[in-house]
């Protein structure tokens, strides 16, 4: 897109980059970087400050319904959101598909506003429904050739409007209780959302270590110009892999009923940031081509631990939206790589 | 591609010089098409309440506007007004008519800020925007534990020449959207900032190597959002009495959608105040035309984020895309 040479102030940039892509390189070629290390040291550090100032934090119910249970399902939105991240692309649609998807299971198995009781078809339909909303932020994005802020932006609203008209701005309770046991049914020990979170993210992991897919995501995100000389289908990749975000969001969708055991219009409200958030302070760079899956498992739990400490720590919830506002700037801001872009919109 | 280029080429004159009135001819059809379903659409009375929406909306997506030509978001917009209202809404009881001024300045302060934040921190524009709005949004949360604060009777007096009407029934709204857009249009045309915004939206290295300061205009432009914004913000609050952490929440959508479907595109360097004033206008009508032909008013977001890309589509000068991120 752009070039370090237009820039007078790019010289001393550029000089330095060197070394510092070899402190960043992945750490399958050697030497770990500290800039890698960075987001698990934060983790460890953030435990072991809350387990010394409340030392309930390490309680073992703490652990599992204060934060793992807690972090299952932004999990499993930041495991589709990683893919598009990479890719240095966005997907601001969270929130409309998580209210499609919601309005869906509720609507279709046993509820306090129909007479409907679907059984699964619920959680499948809202499945497909959500993909399909990814599968049209991609088309939408890549077709139209629309910036995919812009096009999520537009599929957000429009699934936000759907899933406010559908329930008619009121709220809806989930009567099924084999589709609410998902959230509460334990499976040694944990409950089964924490264990469907889990699962996903092998997934993801799967297709971004072993699969062509996976490749190419990181190849279309280091640079999409020699990716798309190199032969990557950027196209089908771009769609796919939106379309795949989509699916995560149908999964985190049924959870998110499942826990709440309702829809309602505001069910969805604060995702987006905390996704885009728990990703980015992962150590995945929005400029794409750098980072992955396991950081935003970390990321995720980052945001998790810290969400639960500032409830333990009696801290009004009203400040969780700055902070996180906060740490979403301080993230980016260590993880830009200088001299490497010299523009930034 | 290469064949749309050779369309545009053999066209062109004609469709290239329509092109900018397209949204003018959009308004107009618009009006008349309402007025045919419902014939009382078109008086005095539903129209000055159009004007006032417009209003709104317009002293919203003014600052936006820069920010959008020279090609970045702000998607901060809706949580500045906000959080303007509750200042103002806090600060009448105790400064009275200071409260205006400063609630503007705060504003500003917060633009500035997410301005340098993505400038100088090289953070893009959406992020640092929506990072401030989730810290304008907690900030205003926490202010009253996030209850709405009233108007007390001094407060609703010192706010009346906001809400109020002025000469011939005109009501002041029109009044500041009129100044807000004529001071937009001579900063746009008769001064650097403008100038330049437009430069540095239409080819940023080239803008640099020309020698102007870059990254001080940009932040200044969404310096200029944060104020009109607050601008915003104190006149919803004056109009319904009243400062409330989503008081415009649902704002964000119809105020980019005013720029774009304006004519503004959001690849930057094509765009004007003028044709703000025209989306605006257009959004109103839309909101205020599908509420009179009985459209949900949840179902309108859904109109509004097909229209937006659509608009967006329409609007987007493909010749400057290379990669699309």
């Amino acid at each position: 897109m752009t070039s370090t040479w237009l820039s007078p102030r790019a010289g001393p940039a550029a000089g330095s980059a060197a070394p510092k892509w070899r402190a960043l390189a992945p750490s399958r070629f050697g030497a770990i970087g500290l800039a890698e290390l960075a987001p698990l040291l934060v983790l460890v550090g953030l435990c072991v400050a809350l387990g010394l100032l409340n030392p309930s934090f390490f309680s073992f119910r703490n652990l599992v319904w204060g934060v793992a249970n807690s972090a299952a399902i932004p999990l499993i939105l930041a495991m589709g959101a990683t893919f598009i991240i990479l890719m240095g692309s966005i997907d601001l649609s969270i929130e409309g598909a998580l209210s499609v998807g919601t309005m869906i299971v509720a609507l279709l198995c046993a509820n306090d506003s129909n007479a409907n009781n679907f059984g699964w078809w619920g959680p499948l339909l809202a499945l497909i429904a959500c993909t399909a909303l990814g599968l049209a932020n991609g088309l939408v994005h890549v077709v139209l050739r629309i910036p995919s802020f812009m096009a999520t932006l537009g599929v957000w609203f429009v699934g936000l409007g759907i899933g406010t008209v559908a329930l008619g701005g009121s709220e809806i309770r989930v009567l099924d209780r084999t589709i609410r046991s998902i959230a509460f049914e334990r499976v040694l020990a944990f409950p089964l959302a924490v264990w469907i979170a889990a699962a996903m993210f092998f997934f993801a992991l799967f297709l971004e270590r072993k699969t062509r897919f996976g490749r190419y995501i990181y190849a279309i995100g280091g640079g999409e110009d020699i990716a798309a000389l190199s032969g990557v289908p950027v196209k089908r990749t771009r769609i796919l892999a939106f379309a795949l975000a989509g699916f995560f969001n149908g999964v985190a969708a049924v959870l998110a009923a499942a826990q709440l055991g309702q829809a309602n219009t505001t069910i969805a409200n604060g995702r987006l940031f905390m996704t885009v958030t728990a990703v980015v302070v992962g150590g995945t760079s929005l400029s794409g081509g750098w980072g992955g899956i396991a950081n935003s498992l970390i990321g995720v739990l980052i945001v998790a631990v810290l969400a639960n400490g500032m409830v333990l720590l009696g801290i009004s919830p009203y400040v969780h939206e700055t902070v996180q506002g906060l740490m979403i700037i301080a993230a980016v801001a260590l993880s830009v790589r200088r001299g490497r872009s010299l523009i930034v919109k | 591609m290469a064949g749309a280029a050779a369309q545009q080429v053999s066209f062109g004159g004609l469709a290239d010089r329509l092109r900018p009135y397209t949204p003018l001819f959009l308004l107009v059809f618009l009006i008349a098409g309402v007025n045919a379903a419902e014939p009382g659409f078109a008086t005095l009375t539903t129209l000055s309440v159009v004007l006032s929406d417009a209003s709104i909306l317009f002293i919203l997506a003014a600052g936006l506007t820069f920010v959008i030509m020279l090609g970045g978001i702000d998607l901060s917009v809706q949580a500045a007004a906000s959080f303007a209202s509750m200042i103002v809404a806090e600060l009448l009881p105790r400064v009275d008519y200071a409260a205006f001024p400063a609630t503007v300045l705060v504003g500003l302060a917060f633009g500035l800020a997410s301005g340098f934040v993505h400038v100088k921190l090289r953070i893009p524009s959406f992020i640092a925007t929506l990072a401030a709005a989730g810290v304008m949004t907690g900030l205003s949360l926490l202010m009253e534990d996030g209850r709405t604060v009233s108007l007390l009777d001094q407060g609703r007096e010192e706010s009346a020449w906001i809400a109020g009407a002025w000469l011939f029934g005109v009501p002041n709204v029109i009044v500041i959207a009129a100044l807000v857009g004529a001071g937009g249009m001579l900063a746009q045309r008769y001064t650097r900032f403008g100038r330049y915004s437009a430069a540095i939206g239409a080819g940023e290295p080239a803008a640099i190597a020309a020698g102007i300061p870059v990254d001080r205009y940009k932040i200044l432009a969404f310096g200029v959002s944060g104020a009109f914004a607050a601008l915003a913000g104190v006149v919803l609050a004056a109009r319904l009495s009243s400062g409330s952490p989503d008081l415009a929440s649902q704002l964000l959508l119809p105020a980019i959608a005013a720029v774009i479907v304006g004519g503004t595109a959001i690849t930057g360097g094509v765009g004007s105040i003028g044709r703000t004033v025209v989306g605006a206008l257009i959004v109103s009508i839309v909101r205020i035309g599908m509420t009179f032909v009985g459209v949900d008013i949840f179902a309108q977001q859904i109109v509004f984020g097909a229209a937006l890309i659509f608009a967006v589509f329409v609007t987007i000068d493909r010749s400057k895309i290379g990669v699309l991120k």
